[in-house]
């Protein structure tokens, strides 16, 4: 028992950064969303449209959760849970796999098996430290929800469910250390989960029954098969039922004992999945910088157009929705204007809004192709690149060429779902086809922005080669506030005129101005350049 | 530089400097590597073996002095000579999600196979396809290598063998390996000797540093020995040896036998002392056949004459200034 505590307190203090982040981001959505919803949806007739229309609307039910009633607590939960949920699973399962997986990779925890610890030790610890984590996770979200004009009960309740959702991933992520030899391996097996988890509750709610009245639905069965839609089914504020939340914690108990059962009978280091082996000899394309980049860039690259697909797909789904929203709710489309500030219609400003976000998601890419550079740089292997007859300024260039194909595939996967989404629509008889022409000007009008982040970044990696990896987020963090939130939260013009995406063009028909996507193009060719040139004189640093 | 002396001296450095802010890692080095030869660049750990390499291989630009390697500017010629050079990096770094298969046939494609500075396409698919794939399979299985294997999961000696199977299955002209055997275990070291003879045989010029002597006194055919950023020692194993004395040792015979004046007649000694019940002195490694009169006069049982130890020089230039 000693053990566990010194390993508990050592666990901790590792943490306190990290978790903070996580548990007060979270706690701050709930917080937004309470206040946020209070203020757009204050009356109940509107609600009552909107959550009739969500009825209707698969695509909002996947995105959002069960409508049950109509009354401001119940909207708020229909709107965050779910997604209050998806961060604690994504929270605890990660800190599951670092505690454990990610030591015995490490060899760290060799140290500790090597002392008289018991084998068990460490992961009991990873266990009591996940559940305080989770705890206090809950208790955070609650007091967001008081905090932000909930009623106390159903706050309290919606904290238990995050909690307990928080706590049946956490074993999970204990129970996929166990599997994965590698924690990247774990952590894509605990991801996996919790996001088949979402997908599983938001289908079940797709395919759900309305019930009387239109503003309630009962999930049919696959929701039941997800921690998520079992913390849903607490339904705060209306039922605050908090029975189902004992899956959640028969969950945790089946895999914690699973989990000690295969601790106390395999080898430190070893895992039940046995390490893929890899390729004996490379495949035949495998002869360049961007070759490289590439085969180290996909599988990351994936999520990124999974990400820019899923916001494509909301921008087309919603795009026949909204418009009728709209016009019952002149405050969404003020709302929608302050994004994107544009004399297009509605629909355009939708699209270019949502858009935004898939712009955001490619420059996101772009950053991390240009980091991936450095990372080489720092980790020793860029010296065997370039001992070879690979020069500084074509590894430079092999990267800028994969920053740029990575935010071309980003921005067409976001564009293919969107038109994709909007033909849907147009099959049904909601949505009109000229709506995929604009989703494909949306998407291409985010290229000059990406590009921006592109080309600046990988010249600070040529000057400040050190800063990279914190200069590259920093500087897409500050645009995406500037430029995509500083309309709604009131940030002068001339601040926002700092980021790139306030100058992306809008589509609005012939009234379009290019000029300040021009502008970004010249930019980016000229930090390109200077990048390149630059290159020649650059050692390489460690 | 006249022609004959380009075509002699494959790496040529003369008053090297390197600075990084306000350390400085290299204060005046020189060094000469001559075609054909197997070179040991010696020295303690931060001496600055590291850094000339990279110097040598274009990585970091030197603040001060000349360098060239065939005779041309390695920071500016640095892809151009890449296609004549091979190299192991001191401390090899893998990618975390490449097989080590993966990780040299990479190497080998980008290096190319072509030999002698053909910069057109060719590579290990190219021109030279069937001698690249027969090399990497000897190499792999006489390192007894495992090429499926993540870089993650590689031990150290395991990703050096990456590092070394990668270098010698392109041919090159001139090999630059920085502590190769570092993390390989006596048998390995064993295959690496054979594979420098090998490529030594075909004439290639073998640049190899080391912080211990015995690992290249076998293979070098000259050392250079380098201490806090400068060259201390430079020239064959034999003129080396000229520099270090020979430690003669015998069985004391006790005060009758071996009064302290006879002793002293031995004009040679240096640092003679009593211990242990033997006698033992050192002489210049020249003057050995000199003192043989004497010690026969001495009528000596248990004659030790120990060769002359580079390690003993090696020890002595270490030793100072640290």
């Amino acid at each position: 028992m000693l053990t566990v505590r010194t390993l508990l307190r050592s666990a901790i203090r590792r943490d306190r950064v990290t978790l903070a982040i996580w548990i007060l981001g979270t706690a701050l959505l709930a917080l937004f969303a309470a206040s946020a919803v209070g203020g757009t949806y204050g009356d109940e007739a509107e609600r009552t449209g909107i959550l009739r229309l969500a009825v209707d609307n698969p695509a909002i039910l996947l995105l959002r959760g069960l409508p049950h009633g109509t009354s401001l607590p119940a909207f708020v939960f229909f709107q965050i849970f779910t997604w209050l949920a998806l961060l604690a699973g994504l929270m605890s399962s990660f800190l599951a796999v670092r505690h454990t997986r990610a030591e015995e990779e490490s060899g760290r925890a060799e140290f500790i098996a090597a002392t008289p610890a018991a084998r068990t030790a460490p992961t009991v610890a990873a266990l009591v430290h996940g559940v305080l984590a989770d705890l206090v996770l809950g208790a955070a979200v609650a007091a967001a929800l008081v905090a932000g004009g909930m009623p106390g009960p159903g706050s309290v309740a919606s904290g238990c469910a995050v909690a307990a959702v928080g706590v049946a991933f956490l074993t999970v992520g204990l129970l996929a250390a166990q599997f994965a030899r590698t924690s990247r391996g774990a952590n894509t097996l605990g991801v996996g989960a919790v996001c088949a988890a979402f997908l599983l509750r938001g289908l079940g709610d797709a395919l759900g029954t309305p019930e009387a009245g239109g503003a309630a639905m009962a999930s049919s069965w696959p929701s039941w098969l997800s921690p998520i839609g079992w913390g849903q089914h607490v339904f705060a504020f209306t039922d605050d039922d908090l029975r189902p939340l004992l899956l959640c914690l028969a969950l945790a108990v089946a895999c914690s004992a699973a989990v000690l059962v295969l601790q106390a009978r395999r080898d430190s280091g070893a895992s039940l999945l046995p390490a893929r082996v890899g390729r004996a000899a490379a495949r035949p394309w495998l002869r360049s910088s961007f070759a490289l980049g590439w085969r180290l860039h996909w599988p990351t690259l994936v999520a990124w157009c999974a990400g820019g697909a899923a916001f494509g797909l909301f921008a087309g789904g919603l795009s026949g929705v909204v418009v009728q929203a709209a016009e019952t709710d002149p405050d969404l489309a003020a709302n929608l204007r302050t994004i994107v500030p544009s004399g297009g219609s509605v629909t355009q400003v939708l699209i270019a809004a949502m858009f935004a976000l898939v712009g955001v998601i490619a420059a996101g890419s772009a950053t991390q192709a240009v980091i991936r550079l450095r990372q080489e740089e720092a980790h020793g292997t860029a010296e065997l690149l370039l001992s070879t007859r690979l020069g500084r300024v074509r590894w430079l260039g092999g990267y800028l060429a994969l920053g740029a194909l990575s935010i071309a595939l980003v921005l067409a996967s976001g564009a293919a779902a969107s038109a994709g989404a909007v033909f849907a629509g147009v099959l049904a008889g909601t949505d009109e086809p000229r709506h995929a022409a604009d989703s494909l000007a949306a998407a291409a009008a985010q290229l000059p922005a990406a590009l921006v982040y592109l080309a600046v970044l990988a010249l600070l990696f040529v000057l400040l080669p050190g800063a990279t990896a914190a200069l590259g987020w920093a500087l897409l963090g500050a645009g995406v506030f500037l430029g995509v939130f500083g309309g709604l939260l009131g940030i002068p013009q001339w601040a926002r005129d700092l980021s790139p995406f306030t100058h992306t063009p809008v589509a609005a028909g012939a009234g379009t101005d290019l000029g300040g996507a021009g502008w970004m193009v010249l930019l980016a060719a000229a930090a390109a350049s200077a990048a390149l040139v630059l290159m020649r004189r650059r050692e390489l640093r460690g | 530089m006249d022609d004959a002396h380009t075509h002699d001296t494959v790496v040529e450095a003369a008053g090297l400097e390197k600075r990084f802010g306000r350390a400085t890692a290299l204060a005046g080095l020189d060094l000469q590597v001559r075609c054909g030869e197997v070179h040991g660049f010696l020295g303690p750990n931060g001496a600055g073996k590291s850094t000339t390499i990279r110097v040598l291989l274009g990585l970091a630009r030197a603040s001060a002095g000349s360098v060239t390697v065939f005779g041309r500017d390695p920071w500016r010629d640095a892809v151009a000579l890449h296609a004549r050079i091979a190299s192991v990096p001191g401390d090899v770094s893998l990618w975390p999600n490449l097989s080590g298969g993966e990780a040299i046939d990479l190497i080998g494609r980008l290096r190319g196979g072509a030999r002698g500075g053909g910069l057109g396409g060719g590579g290990p698919r190219g021109g030279d396809a069937t001698g690249y794939g027969a090399r990497r399979a000897r190499l792999i299985e006489t390192f007894q290598f495992d090429p499926t294997k993540k870089g993650r999961s590689y031990s150290k000696g395991n990703r050096q063998k990456v590092a070394l199977i990668a270098a010698f299955a392109t041919p090159a002209d001139l090999y630059i390996l920085d502590e190769p055997t570092s993390g390989l275990d006596p048998i390995m070291e064993a295959v690496f000797d054979q594979e420098i003879r090998r490529v030594a045989g075909e004439g290639a010029t073998v640049l190899l540093s080391s912080h211990i002597l015995s690992e290249v006194e076998q293979l070098c055919d000259r050392v250079s020995i380098i201490r806090a950023g400068r060259t201390v020692e430079t020239g064959t194993l034999a003129e080396l040896r000229h520099l270090t004395r020979t430690e003669v040792s015998f069985a004391d015979p006790g005060e009758d036998g071996a009064t302290d004046a006879r002793l002293a007649s031995i004009t040679d000694a240096h640092d003679l002392r009593r211990a242990g019940g033997r006698i033992r002195f050192t002489v210049d490694s020249d003057a050995v056949s000199r003192l043989l009169p004497a010690l026969a006069d001495l009528e000596v049982r248990g004659l030790v004459v120990a060769p002359p130890s580079l390690e003993e020089l090696f020890l002595r230039h270490y030793g100072e200034g640290s």
